[in-house]
């Protein structure tokens, strides 16, 4: 059920993300809105819930780039395991850590995104994949989490059932 | 075998979920799956949502901007009609040029090639990743529109169709990395390659040789022979060309003549030349 919701949450804000971002012109960066999402699933759901509501919300993501490649399901799953082993050494049940978890989670994912694209594009043709808009995209993404921290709390209201260690 | 399986449920299925995609990534790379069901059908939901977004953005820019634009709107009028006069003259001078062109075709009996009717397209999204440059317009399948048609503005080129599902499609844009096109310097016909470097970055000239006469200000075009688009649809303007002290080819960057990231209408390009599964890569 919580599969569900986070996946529709994700539909629906990769669409209208993908307005703004258009509306507004960013040309370099984005909004990492799934990722979010995931960091959010990674603190609060079981682990089977969680790995499926990531594979999920990167499944999406993959499709809204119009090249589905399966990169997205990949990483979203692996943001997640990160993820959650810091969530077990560090306290995230308030909004600031949780914020703090997706600028890191941000940060990774474009640094692993524009790694296996270099990885695996053609001679000659993957020599430019810019860290430019990693920074301002970090720092909108870490905005949208805060600004969706309500809004996640209502599917998910409550606590991880194991404590961290520094709890 | 099941409590093997029971017991290291929560590792199998979440091992299956990180490393079946990362295997089909790694084993087909950036070259993208054919849309199946599942993608089809977040589509057909995501679109409809979409379009009135953007129509409800649009409708309330409108508003503000209608506004805005009458303020100052004598000096603008002023501005306007001195464009006008000097716009007339260059029409005057087109014509010319144009009845002298007729002249030629008809005494080299050329052929116009028919052009189908082009598909006009609304921009209804841009693709979330920032690795990816790619737009989402509200035409699809259903249209006629077909993987690897041309896509392009009154302004010039804009890119590829790379999905086409439905009632939408997603455009490879000219800034994407993957993206090569063919392309002709206007003034002294030299063979250019552009290559996309990625968004807010110029465009890249490439595979002209140094000894090539290439200036800042000119006109790069379609020069038709990469399969993708027709000839003559203008690219961009070569910006700082740069001669380097070893190496056979000139460095330069390409200004894209279309405003990419402002893209509201474009045209779609009905070719019905072969369409290729892949990007292709600009022809030289």
């Amino acid at each position: 059920m919580k599969f569900l919701g986070f996946s529709l949450l994700a539909l629906l804000l990769l669409s209208v993300e993908s307005v703004l971002v258009k509306t507004f012109g960013f040309e370099v960066t984005r909004i990492d809105v799934g990722l979010a999402l995931v960091v959010y699933a990674a603190l609060r759901c079981t682990t089977i819930e969680g790995a499926c509501s990531a594979f999920s919300v990167g499944y999406l993501l993959d499709v809204f780039t119009g090249r589905p490649t399966g990169l997205y399901p990949a990483l979203a799953v692996l943001v997640f395991l990160l993820a959650r082993g810091a969530g077990v050494v560090v306290d995230t049940r308030s909004r600031g850590p949780y914020a703090l978890l997706v600028a890191i989670a941000t940060l990774g994912h474009a640094l692993l995104a524009v790694f296996f694209s270099w990885l695996t594009s053609a001679a000659g043709s993957g020599h430019v994949f810019s860290l430019s808009g990693v920074p301002l995209q970090t720092l909108l993404t870490t905005l949208a989490g805060l600004a969706m921290w309500p809004l996640l709390k209502t599917i998910e209201p409550g606590e991880r059932p194991e404590p961290g260690l520094l709890r | 075998m099941f409590s093997f399986l029971r017991r290291y449920r929560e590792l199998l299925i979440v091992g299956t979920l990180l490393l079946a995609p990362l295997i089909s990534y790694l084993s087909t790379g950036h070259r993208g799956r054919e849309p199946n069901f599942v993608d089809r059908a977040v589509l057909f939901i995501s679109a409809p949502v979409q379009s009135v977004l953007t129509s409800t953005i649009g409708a309330l820019s409108g508003v503000g901007s209608g506004y805005v634009a009458l303020r100052g709107a004598h000096e603008e009028a002023s501005v306007c009609r001195t464009g006008l006069a000097e716009a007339q003259a260059e029409v005057n001078s087109l014509k010319e040029a144009e009845a002298e062109n007729a002249r030629l075709k008809a005494l080299l009996s050329y052929v116009e090639d028919s052009v189908d009717p082009k598909i006009v397209a609304r921009v209804i999204g841009l693709n979330p990743s920032a690795q990816l440059q790619s737009i989402h317009i509200n035409r699809g399948e259903d249209d006629g529109v077909r993987l690897g048609m041309p896509v392009v503005t009154a302004e010039g080129a804009v890119g590829q169709v790379i999905r086409s599902v439905g009632g939408t499609a997603d455009v490879m844009l000219l800034t994407d990395p993957q993206s090569h096109i063919g392309g002709v310097i206007q003034r002294t016909r030299v063979r250019v390659t552009v290559t996309g470097t990625g968004g807010g970055r110029p465009l890249s000239l490439d595979l002209v040789r140094r000894e090539d006469d290439a200036r800042d200000g000119d006109i790069v075009v379609t020069a038709g022979s990469d399969g993708i688009f027709p000839r003559g649809v203008r690219l961009g303007i070569v910006r700082t060309p740069e001669r380097p002290t070893v190496g056979m080819f000139l460095k330069a960057t390409l200004e894209a003549s279309v405003e990419l990231n402002r893209l509201e209408e474009v045209l779609v390009i009905p070719v019905t030349m072969a369409m290729p599964s892949v990007p292709l890569k600009g022809a030289r």
